[in-house]
């Protein structure tokens, strides 16, 4: 078995149809492996995170040149590949999901992030919308709770931050439908 | 009655600190009645609207107004359904299923919600009630009475992939 190189690929531009094709195109002459994906539109702007094998004998410098040209093309505003050393066999999965609302204003995904960060408490997902004429920001994150934090530890961390914030927050525990 | 005596109130809109609010207890009498009508009529002058409660006008009071008889989605309903101090004594059985709400425009989640419930409460008149409740009417109900709570939906939402931005049609 010959070894595999591991690379995430980043890449976004204005959305239009059309820039997956083109994108996979390249990944797929040079037998690239996607082994993961996530995309999505954000605010018109699509954007790509990829995590790639591919076999030893790859020419890392010609894949770089045919994404170059896939962005000059397209065009996308950002293309980024780099290598990383191993990819692991899955993601940590959720606890909890955590629901944090509010009037719009700078800061909440900091404040969110820093308090859960500080107790060790891992971001697994997390995505966002402002909604409304008088702008509401929501934000869902899924989070793995480390063995040393509690429901009632968790509850108390987000009160706190729900007072020094000034939004509301809530948890509860993720329950996995197994069919 | 002419529509000009309908008294249809405007909806508090979150961040609006009402809706995060316990509401109290209220008595049978002229202020139950008065706002279970009120309740009643701004429902009504918002079509496909299913069910409204008390803080959503800023009265927090445990009074909330369902009526689901005229939707697609419901299979079971009691008509209008006046309540006072409504309680969740029973629930079984759990369904992901779309809510929006007058208070959040402009977003809609899955929330998982029990399928069956029994709902005690206070008619208008002050007489004891039981409802026995399924499907979108149960979850109608169970979405009324987190208001009176302070929950709103987004609280419940069961995952971030639930999450979707209500279509506006200019």
């Amino acid at each position: 078995m010959s070894a595999v190189r591991s690379f995430v690929l980043t890449a976004a531009g204005r959305d239009r149809p059309g820039i997956v094709a083109a994108v996979t195109r390249v990944l797929l002459d040079r037998g690239v492996n996607i082994e993961d994906a996530e995309m999505a539109i954000l605010r018109g702007h699509f954007a790509i995170v990829l995590i790639l094998s591919a076999p030893d004998e790859l020419d890392e410098a010609q894949l770089r040149e045919g994404l170059q040209a896939v962005g000059r093309e397209l065009p996308l505003e950002a293309v980024t590949l780099s290598a990383v050393e191993q990819l692991a066999g899955g993601s940590p999965e959720p606890t909890h999901a955590i629901s944090v609302y509010g009037a719009d204003r700078p800061g909440i995904v900091h404040g969110v992030a820093e308090a859960l960060a500080r107790h060790e408490v891992n971001v697994v997902d997390l995505s966002t919308r402002v909604i409304g004429d008088e702008p509401i920001y929501v934000m869902l994150l899924e989070v793995t709770l480390p063995p040393t934090l509690d429901n009632a530890a968790l509850d108390e961390l987000l009160a706190r931050v729900e007072q020094e914030l000034g939004v509301d927050v809530s948890a509860r525990v993720l329950d996995r439908d197994v069919l | 009655m002419t529509s000009s005596e309908v008294a249809a109130r405007k909806v508090l809109r979150y961040p609006h600190p009402s809706l995060k609010q316990r509401c109290q207890p209220i008595p049978p009498g002229a202020e139950l009645d008065r706002v279970a009508r009120d309740l009643l009529d701004t429902m009504r002058s918002f079509p496909g609207c299913v069910g409204l409660a008390a803080p959503q006008l800023d009265e927090l009071v445990r009074v909330v107004v369902v009526d689901v008889s005229d939707h697609r989605k419901a299979t079971t309903s009691h008509g209008l359904l006046v309540l006072a101090s409504p309680v969740v004594v029973e629930a079984s059985g759990d369904e992901l299923g779309r809510e929006g709400c007058l208070s959040i425009p402009d977003l809609t989640a899955n929330v998982r919600r029990a399928t069956r419930i029994r709902v005690e409460a206070l008619t208008p008149a002050g007489e004891d009630v039981s409802i026995e409740a399924d499907g979108f009417e149960a979850r109608a109900l169970l979405h009324e009475l987190d208001h009176l709570d302070g929950i709103l939906f987004l609280d419940r939402i069961a995952s971030r992939a639930d999450l979707f931005a209500r279509k506006r049609y200019a």
